[in-house]
């Protein structure tokens, strides 16, 4: 019985990490990053290419910038590369990475008026 | 619901962060001007060790009579001061305000530390409210500022508590508790509430008074 269920448990895991790399920002439907090594908040919510239809962005390096020194290069994008690669949880330059996500999606909503601006809209209790 | 959002943690927030401020230097100088002309001869006495001695002595939940004469409400006393000062100062969801919006680090309790304190100040609240209630000695000296005061530190915890578990309306629950929370904050000067930054200097008044001019103690 227990052979049979570590069994499973194993073809379980190896179906999952045959599946990781398939993977893709399409299938995003939350953010919950792994660069915080604890989460005290549940995922946000972020429907990846929904989001970006409904917001009408089309421009990927809105959000995947790049930057040269303190300036945004306006013809490249960092897609692919994680937020978390550029800022670091605890960075002491720049801009960590809980505040990078917070000023980013933040911004955004208030200068539109529209999206999640209060912690629990992102960060909703499931 | 965005925008009165946005109106209460950004211009709202600054305003009844400057009535506590500017209205704190008010109360304490204009208290200053008021003990000069009133009781001139007494402010020579005001001594910083028999100030601090009573001070000290006070903030021993076990230092002084009149906290052993009722130990109970000593002991809630001291807990719900410290829960109420704790809780908000580093409450993780008002460090990331400061951080999103001002760029600050701030130190932070963990959310599920900040629950617990919030259940103690709400306990601790019903307890004042019971006991004003009740205690007859305390009925006679209880005025509407006193209820006033209870309910509004009660409204502040119970709907942070409330928005924090995302109960009923969610944008509701927390606008009302920013709301509630700046009116605490802009009435703090002007209200029961003074006790925060008066606090000190009658206790030192007293403990000068009692040290210096009667020879005695004052715990
Ligand atoms: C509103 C902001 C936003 C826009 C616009 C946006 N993305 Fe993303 N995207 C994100 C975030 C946030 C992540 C997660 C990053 C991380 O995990 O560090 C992400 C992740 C990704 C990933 C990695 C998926 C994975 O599985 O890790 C890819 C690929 C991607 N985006 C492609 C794109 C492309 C292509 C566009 C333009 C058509 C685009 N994104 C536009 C916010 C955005
Ligand atoms: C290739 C590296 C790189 C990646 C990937 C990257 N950033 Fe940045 N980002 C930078 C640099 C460099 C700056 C400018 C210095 C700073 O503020 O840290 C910056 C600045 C920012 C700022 C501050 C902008 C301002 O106006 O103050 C925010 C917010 C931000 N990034 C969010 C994000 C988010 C969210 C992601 C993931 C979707 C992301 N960044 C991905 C490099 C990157
Ligand atoms: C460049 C602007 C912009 C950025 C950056 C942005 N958003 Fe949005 N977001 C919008 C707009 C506009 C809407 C409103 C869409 C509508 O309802 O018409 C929205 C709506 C949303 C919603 C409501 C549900 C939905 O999918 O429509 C969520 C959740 C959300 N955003 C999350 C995020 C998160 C998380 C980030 C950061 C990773 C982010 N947004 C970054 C513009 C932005
Ligand atoms: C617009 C959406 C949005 C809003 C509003 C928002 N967050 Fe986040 N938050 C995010 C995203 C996206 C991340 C990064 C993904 C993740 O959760 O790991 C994040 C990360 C975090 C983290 C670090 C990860 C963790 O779980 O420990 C904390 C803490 C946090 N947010 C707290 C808050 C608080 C408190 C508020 C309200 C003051 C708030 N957030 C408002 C989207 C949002």
């Amino acid at each position: 019985m227990k052979k049979q269920l570590s069994v499973i448990l194993l073809l379980a895991a190896a179906v999952l990490l045959y599946l990781a790399p398939a993977y893709s920002q399409e299938d995003m439907t939350q953010l919950l990053d792994p660069a915080f090594t604890t989460h005290q908040r549940p995922a946000a919510v972020f429907n990846h290419d929904g989001h970006n239809e409904k917001a009408e962005i089309e421009d990927c390096s809105v959000c995947h910038h790049v930057y040269e020194g303190e300036r945004k290069v306006m013809d490249d994008s960092s897609e692919g590369t994680p937020c978390s690669e550029c800022h670091a949880v605890d960075a002491e330059e720049g801009t960590p990475l809980r505040m990078a996500y917070h000023r980013m999606c933040t911004d955004c909503h208030t200068a539109k008026g529209k999206g999640p601006v209060t912690c629990g809209e992102c960060h909703v209790d499931k | 619901m965005n925008a009165a959002y946005e109106f209460v943690v950004g211009p709202l927030a600054w305003i009844a962060g400057a009535i506590f401020v500017l209205g704190s230097i008010y109360r304490l100088v204009s208290m200053y001007a008021l003990a000069v002309k009133k009781d001139y001869s007494s402010l020579p006495y005001m001594d910083l060790k028999y100030s601090l001695r009573s001070i000290i002595h006070w903030l021993n939940p076990f230092g002084t009579a009149g906290w052993k004469a009722s130990p109970w409400t000593a002991a809630v006393t001291f807990i719900f001061h410290i829960c109420l000062i704790i809780t908000p100062l580093f409450l993780l969801g008002h460090a990331v305000l400061l951080e999103t919006f001002h760029g600050i680090e701030w130190p932070t309790i963990s959310d599920g530390l900040a629950d617990g304190l919030t259940m103690l100040v709400i306990a601790g609240c019903i307890f004042f409210i019971i006991r004003r209630a009740t205690v007859d000695k305390l009925k006679y000296i209880t005025s509407g500022m006193d209820w006033f005061v209870i309910f509004l530190v009660l409204a502040t915890f119970l709907t942070g508590f409330a928005a924090y578990h995302q109960w009923l309306n969610y944008q509701f629950i927390l606008i009302l508790h920013i709301l509630a929370g700046e009116a605490m904050l802009a009435s703090i000067p002007f209200t029961r509430l003074s006790h925060m930054i008066f606090w000190v200097f009658i206790r030192g008044y007293m403990g000068s008074e009692f040290g210096k001019v009667r020879h005695a103690k004052d715990w």
